[in-house]
């Protein structure tokens, strides 16, 4: 390695064989600027700003009062909800002082967003609650009693996310087998972590320890980067003394290069393992976390305190006297910067973080917050122009990830966005590498970041139309099974009416001659049955029922016109045998008609169902007890027929039909009550209402048909008939069953069964061809 | 104004740096090249120098763009510098305008200026010129090792501007070049061992004064690869497919196929290698992706050397792959971090 960072010294190109990652760029670091500066002590700011709001999860609740006096780590705003759900991290004092406002402030992020603060008032005495957390000092022997810790010390990230860290690490023990210390520090300027490890290594080293032993972590691994000759030394040596017999902390120096900090890069520096694309390290059994979280861990488990300040550098070619200063969080940056003697007026936005990846802030007021590592104040440069891309490449022989940034930008300005989703944008990690070397001075992470938002927007915006979509054809099948419904509620006063027609045709009619009235209820029937084809076929022609039912009437008084002028012509014999094979054709057309409703019953079903799943497990579990108006109809249909049979034989086929019609109900009803959902439901008081008014209107049917049946049953015209017309039944009930069957295949096929009339008139075709 | 998001630093690296680095690394082979051949080289690249600042401000200002910053973001000089080294010495001065009128005309402005253009604008040119003046073309300018003498820099300007100098005509000192010989002979019955042997050498190693070109390019290329201008992969390919290439017909046949050092140092070979295959702007720009390309310049320059119509087939070659680029591109992604290929 010393050959080869000779080599490299001489031969930039030689950097790249230092370190096993791809990519990175050496910048200018500007490291000895703050780094050779000792320790400041902390200044004591005119106020502090403390946003509820953390970097990650939700904001907490304050639990102060304006106006109240507050000591030193005394809890300012907790977790109100369960705050392992929503990553709600505590706020502590970070020093004694009067609470001055709670109030909306602008926070240290790109946007300037401003949020809710409580501001306090230091009084300057410091006057502190020893032991904040109440711990006895001992370590957690579990997982859980160290996150329990953790979480009241509101402890989070501090290398850069502020991930709340009781929530990233495992609760069960030995998931983790190896622990990882990051104290690599690659950023240019950021001497943070340098001088913490410098000065606080033991706490470091204790915090690893402690949180190794915890989590049953077999091995700890340190990776620093070799630029850091003070800090590595200082590792080692409270490494050294705070080695246990089994648990030690591994020190291991890792090559000077931008972004070894990265967690994936270094994770793979330190262990050789390659992070899969969307794993996490914790499912590799490796946890990660930055030197100056360990110290606050350290000091949370033995010493009680809350996180209330951290090591900030305050560096910048733009100050005069840059330093590292132990900062409480909430100082504002302003006062931080003009501490380090400006060159000149800080009328330019200072930096939060390094100059690869930090982010101006929009108001130099805001405050230091638990992930601030740096405060960053580089007087403004003229920017050169934006240049054509050359497609030279440095970029790509740059990026520590090995993506392609130079095609990526390519479809990012064209606003090819799916290609660059398909380029992996989403593995970037902004590290800035790309465009630090471009020669044409684009922005490229820029590009990046702008196609992440935007690929999210249009992934929502497909969602949300993906979903009105299957609300719209919700809507259209609830619309479709109304007008079936109004349809069937129809038919069923239809079928009354007919029966009324029939009964006073077969009453007009001499008694003696029963098959006259059969035939023309078979008729009747049969012509119901056309005009029901044909209103299936032209379903959005609701309008033009009326005159389809006179039509259907006056055919019906027609065919029993005729029908009286053929028993009178033939013999009673034959016309019974006709009505015989007219009872059996309007069965089959029934039982078409049934597969066909029961089709789109299904179809409508599977739609619902792609909405409301749940709602369809649970009503096709248990079958609704409300009979469907349709099913209702169909029966009274079956029935309608039956007693027409009825009327001619003897109660046996009367009794085939009755069978054959149930299952075929059943398959309704299940069909039926799997739509079962919110809109339907109010429409189920209307639908009993019906059922009782068809049932009343039924049994008025029956009621006028009783002498006629019982004239009929007296005169016993013939049993040859009463032999013919099971089988035919029994056939239909067949081939429904198998239309049925054929009928739900296909509708399983089609999950996204659009189009019910599609779908009908496919069970029809599929009917008549089979 | 500073950068609205980070990075906010940046390693100082521009368009033009990088040209002037191309510019700079070209310098050894031109003073070579005028030791060599005498000052008719400077004459003409002052000539396309000329042209194109012409043609750059015109077309800009056509095309309603910033002229100060494109004109000065030296892609031009690079692209008549590479065409320039393709044209003989004492070519006539409308050779080296037209052609570099046209290599920036059509091969880079009317494609959208820098960085839009799929083809190589140097080589673009060059091919406009061999096809269209053929015999201008193909009319070297002995060497002085050959000639006994190198022109002075007026007589230069008097034969590029007039066609003779002092009452001789250009024909006095133009010659073929060894590659044209070689296939002159081979036409007619010399095998390339001969045609090779008549022309022994008095410069240092044997070598004959277009070799000496092509090593002067070589310490060029070597240049940029260390400071890392141009990606390795290109000359590695290239030279690499190339050398095979000989090694391999040589082996087969050494009376029709030259030998590996008069392939490597004859012609444009080294100039291909390390200037003009490595415009990234219109090669291929994955790692395996640069190496795919250069060797597929390298086995097309042999091939239309050893079996096409051509003397010398870096342009056709090199304006064949640029087709390719974008299908290379697609097909050598490299593997990203965290991913299984």
């Amino acid at each position: 390695m010393g050959l080869l960072q000779r080599l490299a010294t001489l031969l930039p190109l030689a950097n790249h064989w230092l370190h096993r990652f791809h990519g990175g760029v050496s910048p200018q670091y500007n490291k000895s600027l703050s780094a050779s500066q000792p320790l400041r002590t902390t200044l004591m700011p005119s106020q502090l700003v403390l946003p509820l709001q953390q970097p990650v999860g939700l904001p907490a609740e304050p639990i102060v009062q304006v106006g109240e006096r507050v000591k030193k780590n005394q809890l300012l705003a907790q977790a109100g909800k369960d705050p392992r759900k929503a990553l709600i991290v505590p706020i502590h004092a970070p020093t004694s002082g009067t609470i001055e406002a709670i109030m909306p402030m602008t926070l240290p992020h790109p946007s300037g967003l401003e949020d809710l603060c409580i501001v306090l008032k230091p009084d300057g005495l410091d006057e502190a609650i020893d032991n904040a957390l109440q711990v006895d000092g001992s370590a957690p022997q579990t997982p859980q009693a160290l996150k329990d810790i953790l979480l009241q010390a509101g402890i989070i990230g501090m290398g850069g996310a502020g991930f709340p860290t009781y929530a990233k690490i495992p609760s069960e023990a030995g998931k983790i087998h190896t622990l990882l210390v990051n104290g690599a520090e690659c950023e240019p300027f950021i001497t943070c972590d340098d001088l913490l490890m410098q000065t606080h290594a033991d706490e470091i080293v204790r915090g690893a320890l402690i949180t190794a032993h915890a989590l049953g972590a077999k091995r700890i691994l340190c990776g620093i980067e070799t630029n850091k000759p003070a800090a590595i030394n200082a590792m080692r040596h409270a490494a050294k003394q705070l080695q246990h017999d089994n648990l030690k902390v591994e020190i291991k120096e890792v090559a000077t290069v931008y972004p070894m900090g990265a967690q994936k890069q270094l994770t793979f520096e330190l262990t050789g393992v390659e992070m899969p694309s969307k794993a996490h390290a914790v499912d590799l059994g490796m946890l990660m976390m930055n030197v100056a979280t360990y110290a606050a861990i350290y000091r949370a488990v033995t010493l009680g305190e809350p996180l209330t300040s951290r090591i900030v550098t305050v560096s910048g070619l733009g100050l005069e006297k840059p330093f590292n200063m132990p900062v409480m969080i909430g100082t504002p940056f302003v006062e931080l910067a003009e501490a380090a003697k400006p060159k000149v007026a800080l009328d330019y936005p200072l930096v939060m973080g390094g100059p690869m990846m930090g982010f101006q802030v929009q108001n130099n007021q805001v405050p230091v917050l638990k992930t601030t590592n740096c405060i960053l104040a580089n007087p403004p440069e003229p920017a050169e122009m934006q240049m054509p891309c050359i497609r030279c490449g440095a970029c790509m022989d740059a990026c520590p990830v090995n993506l392609l940034p130079q095609q990526m930008y390519w479809h990012a300005q064209a606003h090819e966005f799916d290609k660059v989703e398909k380029l992996n944008v989403f593995d970037c990690i902004e590290c800035g590498c790309c465009s630090y070397v471009c020669p044409s001075h684009i922005p490229l992470v820029q590009y990046y970041r702008h196609a992440k938002s935007e690929i999210k927007t249009i992934k929502a915006e497909q969602q949300a139309t993906e979903l009105a979509k299957q609300r719209h054809e919700f809507k259209l099948a609830r619309i479709e099974r109304e007008k079936e419904e109004r349809e069937a509620r129809l038919k069923a006063k239809k079928e009354a009416v007919k029966q009324e027609v029939a009964a006073a045709s077969s009453a007009a009619t001499d008694a003696a001659k029963p098959a006259k009235s059969a035939a023309a209820a078979a008729a009747a029937a049969r012509a119901a049955a056309a005009r029901k084809a044909k209103s299936a076929a032209t379903q959005a022609e609701s309008p033009a029922i009326p005159p389809a039912r006179l039509k259907a009437i006056e055919a019906a008084k027609a065919a029993s016109a005729r029908a009286a002028k053929q028993t009178a012509e033939k013999s009673p014999e034959k016309t019974q045998q006709a009505g015989a094979e007219d009872t059996t054709l309007d069965a089959k057309a029934a039982a078409r008609k049934a597969a066909q409703l029961a089709a789109q019953k299904r179809a409508q079903a599977k739609v619902s169902g792609n909405i409301e799943i749940s709602d369809n497990k649970e009503s096709a579990n248990t079958p609704d007890s409300k009979p469907d108006p349709k099913a209702a109809a169909k029966a009274a249909a079956m029935k309608a027929a039956a007693q027409r049979r009825e009327k001619t034989q003897q109660a046996g086929s009367s009794q085939t039909a009755e069978a054959s019609t149930s299952p075929k109900t059943e398959a309704i009803d299940l069909t039926g009550s799997s739509e079962a959902t919110p809109a339907s439901e109010k429409e189920a008081a209307r639908k009993a209402a019906m059922a009782a008014a068809r049932e009343a209107a039924k049994a008025r049917a029956a009621a006028k048909k009783q002498p006629v049946s019982e004239a009929l049953s007296a005169a016993e015209p013939g049993a040859s008939s009463s032999e013919v017309a099971p089988d035919p039944a029994e056939a239909a009930r067949l081939k429904r069953e198998k239309a049925m069957q054929a009928a739900k295949a296909r509708a399983a096929q089609k999950r996204q069964a659009a189009d019910n009339s599609n779908a009908a008139s496919d069970a029809s075709s599929q009917e008549s061809s089979s | 104004m500073t950068a609205l998001s980070s990075p906010y630093a940046h390693n100082n690296q521009s368009v033009r740096k990088v040209m002037l680095q191309v510019q700079l690394a070209a310098l050894p082979a031109l003073l070579a090249h005028i030791y060599l051949f005498g000052y008719g080289i400077v004459i003409q690249w002052m000539l396309a120098v000329t042209t194109a600042i012409v043609v750059e401000y015109v077309m800009l200002t056509l095309r309603g763009r910033p002229v100060l910053p494109f004109m000065t973001d030296m892609s031009a000089l690079i692209t008549v510098t590479g065409l320039v080294f393709c044209i003989p010495p004492e070519a006539p001065w409308w050779i080296v305008v037209s052609g570099s009128a046209f290599a920036l005309i059509f091969g880079k402005h009317l494609y959208g200026g820098l960085g839009y253009n799929p083809f190589n604008p140097a080589m673009l040119g060059y091919a406009f010129l061999l096809i269209s003046f053929p015999v201008p073309m193909t009319q070297w300018t002995m060497p002085g090792e050959v000639v006994g003498y190198t022109l002075d820099f007026m007589h230069s300007a008097q034969v590029i501007f007039m066609g003779h100098f002092d009452g001789n005509s250009l024909d006095m000192i133009t010659g073929a070049t060894p590659l044209n010989e070689l296939r002159t002979g081979l036409s007619q019955g010399v095998m390339v061992p001969d045609t090779l042997r008549a022309h022994d050498s008095q410069l240092p190693w044997g070598l004959n004064s277009w070799a000496w070109i092509n090593i002067a390019f070589i310490l060029g290329g070597l240049y940029m690869i260390l400071n890392g201008t141009i990606s390795w992969q290109y000359p590695l390919g290239f030279l690499g497919a190339l050398s095979a290439m000989a090694l391999l017909f040589h082996a087969i046949d050494p009376a029709v196929y030259p030998p590996l050092s008069f392939v490597l140092l004859s012609g444009g070979t080294m100039l291909a290698a390390f200037f003009i295959i490595t415009d990234p702007v219109t090669a291929s720009t994955t790692p395996r992706g640069k190496l795919i390309y250069a060797a597929g310049i390298g086995v097309l320059v042999y091939v239309i050397r050893s079996w096409g119509a051509f003397p010398d087939g870096i342009a056709f070659a090199i304006l064949l792959m640029n087709i390719a680029v974008p299908l290379i591109d697609q097909y050598t992604q490299p593997r990203v971090f965290g991913h299984s290929r």
